[in-house]
């Protein structure tokens, strides 16, 4: 089924912005220019087609690990769920680096939650996610721009 | 702007220790289908760090083929290209075929 790229929502769901569906194009942009060399240049069209696959990229494995969670009678999708889709679906040169990465994520994490159980007594890194609270919890991140 | 090359790992930098915006990754994944209930905190962040290296492989294969043309744009066909001729992105193949 042919999806409008351009414009126009075939949507199911009217309320949602057609920049919901993608990541910032500054964003996409910025890593692409990574690879590239420093006088290369990167088409628009080219940028919006990565924005386009990235956000396919994550359907696709978001897709593969929700079943895996649904077939084990789990309601919450995990980043341990996350790089198994990876590496189910052929992505296997990617598990080293993420592993690290949720590691090294776990450990300040785990420091900023020992700090916050101290003021608060609460554990956020338990809890599940249900709609967009979460920004608030990891200050790391609360200065996303959007 | 910023130069994104400097960014290091977590807890560097101004601009957040993320290349990406969670929030909006966490958006896309719960448009992937109905069965998507509840993501841990985890899974936008695993997911940052895997949109980073897909965008940084599919940009590569694509500037490979770009060169090959004699040109330093990197066009929306190099992208196409690399995808067809990558099995591992045979999920976009409907993708990049419509766009055309």
């Amino acid at each position: 089924m042919a999806e409008n790229i351009i414009g126009a929502s075939n949507e199911d769901d009217v309320g949602i912005k057609e920049q919901d569906r993608l990541l910032p194009i500054a964003n996409v942009g910025r890593i692409m220019k990574q690879i590239v060399p420093p006088n290369a240049k990167i088409s628009k069209e080219a940028k919006e087609t990565m924005q386009e696959c990235v956000s396919e990229f994550i359907g696709f494995v978001t897709s593969e690990a929700s079943q895996k969670c649904r077939k084990e009678r789990r309601k919450t999708v995990t980043g341990d769920d996350i790089c198994w889709a990876l590496a189910t679906l052929g992505f296997d040169n990617y598990e080293a680096p993420l592993k690290r990465y949720l590691h090294k994520f776990r450990e300040l994490e785990g420091e900023k939650a020992a700090n916050q159980m101290k003021a608060t007594g609460h554990d956020y890194k338990q809890e599940e996610e249900e709609d967009e609270q979460y920004p608030l919890k990891f200050s790391l991140i609360g200065r996303n721009q959007q | 702007m910023r130069q994104a090359g400097t960014y290091s790992g977590i807890g560097s930098g101004k601009t957040g220790p993320h290349l990406l915006p969670l929030a909006r990754i966490k958006k896309i994944m719960k448009r992937s289908g109905e069965e998507v209930k509840m993501i841990s905190g985890e899974s936008p962040i695993v997911f940052s760090k895997a949109c980073e290296l897909f965008i940084k492989e599919l940009t590569q294969r694509s500037w490979m083929l770009t060169i090959k043309g004699k040109t330093r744009t990197l066009s929306k066909q190099d992208v196409a290209s690399a995808v067809m001729a990558t099995d591992l992105f045979d999920f976009l193949l409907n993708l990049v075929s419509d766009s055309d």
